[in-house]
């Protein structure tokens, strides 16, 4: 049908225009901060968080599993990235591919069972929270307690390699635009209907022929996949290979950031992401220097006001206004 | 006799020592509407549950349409044509009518556009306001919401529905609204319906046999009125006379 397929173009259209206009934002960025070297640092940091926070979305906020494992394959994505290069000189651009094509083997092995076996809710959240601590264990079995440090070698493309934040930034800030197109790909597609049906109620999407098990599996492989590619890219830029890079704690922040931002919604996730990162890291800047760990006291009180004034998340605010123009719309038409 | 759609062969269903579903077989002919009535605790959902997938029956055999899908999962047993919809409604309160039902048409076909205008056929043909459409399932009225369960099971494309309490909570007029519905898509869909029901006037109006569950067995069989005057299902729902 000509008449559903102009529309269809017209919504990617639509779409595109709004990543275009983000990458261009997020392009800018080095600009506005003036090429200073902090807060370049800073804002790739921000990218990290909110790259993390919007693959996560696809586990947490489309399929609605609370999954607090996102730095266990972001992790695992990171040091296979790492050892590939320290220990065999192999260019981080195949390694990250690697060290995601890992994690989505850990995904898969884990998930698997998982499923089959109807873990969900609270149950999945501690799984996963030990699947962090898991694996750092077994790194630290592997690797004792010692910090490998890539060689640092000429700035260069091929082993990502650079004097300057901004190549990092905008390497994370790339990432991040992808991640949201897989987002807005996902929610368009059959797989993003029938993870809404598994977030909303799983018996009756079971009984509209979805197989659960199945897709909640595919929705960790992209997850996993995604927050891979991020380890890889993150590596280059710290350079410290460490059992610390297994951070539950890390975990948990990412779901709190997706749940802030409002659970399904791609831009409430990154929009969270990005000012809850920038709050706590401005807090530690000023009050955390004299009062040390106040602004953790700070950043929980925020976040305990977002669930008791908005508990539907940031993306609540977006929605809202969406719907009151598009409602408008139809009754004048 | 018409061969029969669906034939539930002697299955048994126990939780732990109770007998829920006790050697019980039945069979339901293509097209028709099958009532099934019986006290609460009758074992009417449980074996409503053993057809649909959602358990496995301990023994007996349920074959539809020929073929045996005993212990099939839920999401298998929907692909071979078997829908049904649910006593409590299970809205997916996020999704708007019109996704919820697409999310049904979505198992005959991978084009999320292709599925969405048949969830709108469907959303039309059973008569829900176009206005509605974009209302979630947290903001609509309960019959709203039995009317998108039966479209989101119409949308899967069945041949058989299983209703579970579909009149449960609604005002008289509104039964009589949903009754009309269900023969509409009968009619235009060629389904097989069968209805467990408490509201009698509701099963008794609609159903054109009746099969009356005690205990987990079958008591009795027959027309609405036949059944009505049995004995052994007076005695059922109202106890025998004190000596």
């Amino acid at each position: 049908m000509p008449g559903t397929l102009s529309k269809k173009l017209a919504l990617t259209k639509e779409r595109l225009y709004s990543l275009v206009g983000l990458a261009i934002i997020l392009a800018l960025v080095p600009v506005f901060l003036g090429f200073n070297f902090y807060y370049v640092l800073l804002a790739a940091d921000v990218m990290l968080a909110a790259s993390l926070v919007a693959a996560w979305n696809i586990i947490g906020g489309y399929a609605g599993q609370l999954d607090l494992a996102a730095s266990a394959y972001m992790a695992l994505g990171a040091v296979v990235t790492g050892h590939l290069l320290a220990n065999f000189g192999l260019t981080p651009w195949i390694g990250m591919f690697i060290g995601a094509g890992s994690a989505v083997a850990v995904a898969a092995l884990v998930g698997y069972p998982t499923f089959r076996f109807g873990i969900k809710e609270v149950w999945y959240a501690l799984l996963t929270s030990a699947l962090v601590v898991i694996m750092m264990r077994i790194y630290y079995l592997i690797y004792g307690s010692f910090e490998t440090y890539i060689p640092h070698m000429e700035p260069e493309w091929l082993y990502l390699t650079f004097r300057r934040y901004e190549v990092y930034y905008y390497m994370l800030a790339a990432m991040l635009v992808i991640i949201i197109w897989v987002n807005l790909k996902i929610k368009d597609s059959k797989l993003g209907y029938y993870l809404a049906a598994i977030r909303e109620d799983e018996l009756a999407a079971e009984a509209l022929g979805i197989d659960v098990r199945r897709y909640k599996l595919y929705a960790l492989m992209i997850y996993a996949l995604l927050a891979g590619l991020v380890g890889g890219i993150y590596i280059t830029l710290t350079g410290i290979l460490s059992f610390r890079l297994f951070d539950p704690w890390l975990g948990i922040v990412v779901a709190v950031m997706g749940i802030v931002g409002g659970l399904g919604s791609i831009s409430g996730a990154v929009l969270s992401a990005v000012i809850l990162r920038s709050i706590e890291e401005y807090l530690r800047g000023t009050i955390g220097a004299t009062y040390p760990g106040s602004h953790l006291l700070v950043y929980g009180l925020i976040i305990i006001l977002v669930g008791v004034l908005k508990p539907e998340g940031l993306a609540s605010f977006i929605d809202y206004f969406k719907k009151k123009i598009t409602r408008r719309g139809e009754e004048v038409g | 006799m018409p061969n029969p759609i669906l034939r539930v062969e002697d299955v048994v269903k126990r939780f732990g020592g109770i007998i829920a579903v006790n050697h019980m077989s039945m069979e339901v002919y293509e097209n028709e509407i099958l009532g099934l009535i019986g006290p609460n605790g009758a074992g009417k959902t449980t074996l409503f549950n053993c057809i649909t997938g959602v358990y496995k029956p301990e023994e007996g055999k349920i074959i539809f349409r020929n073929e045996d899908i005993t212990g099939l999962p839920p999401h298998v047993i929907i692909q071979k044509g078997i829908a049904r919809t649910w006593q409590k409604v299970r809205p997916f309160k996020k999704l708007t009518i019109l996704e919820a039902v697409t999310v049904g048409a979505l198992l005959r076909t991978p084009d999320v556009d292709e599925a969405k205008e048949t969830a709108k056929e469907i959303l039309e043909f059973i008569g829900i306001e176009k206005n509605r459409w974009n209302r979630l399932g947290s903001e609509i009225t309960l019959i709203e919401h039995k009317l998108v369960d039966l479209a989101r099971a119409l949308a899967t494309r069945p041949k058989l529905i299983l209703l579970d309490e579909v009149a449960a909570g609604l005002r008289p007029h509104e039964m009589d609204e949903l009754a009309k519905v269900l023969l509409k898509v009968r009619e235009e869909y060629k389904l097989t319906l069968i209805v467990v029901e408490h509201v009698m006037r509701f099963v008794m109006g609609l159903s054109e046999r009746i099969i009356v569950m005690h205990e987990g067995k079958k008591i009795a069989e027959g027309k609405p009125e036949e059944v009505a005057n049995n004995p052994r299902v007076v005695e059922a729902y109202l106890g025998t006379k004190p000596l």
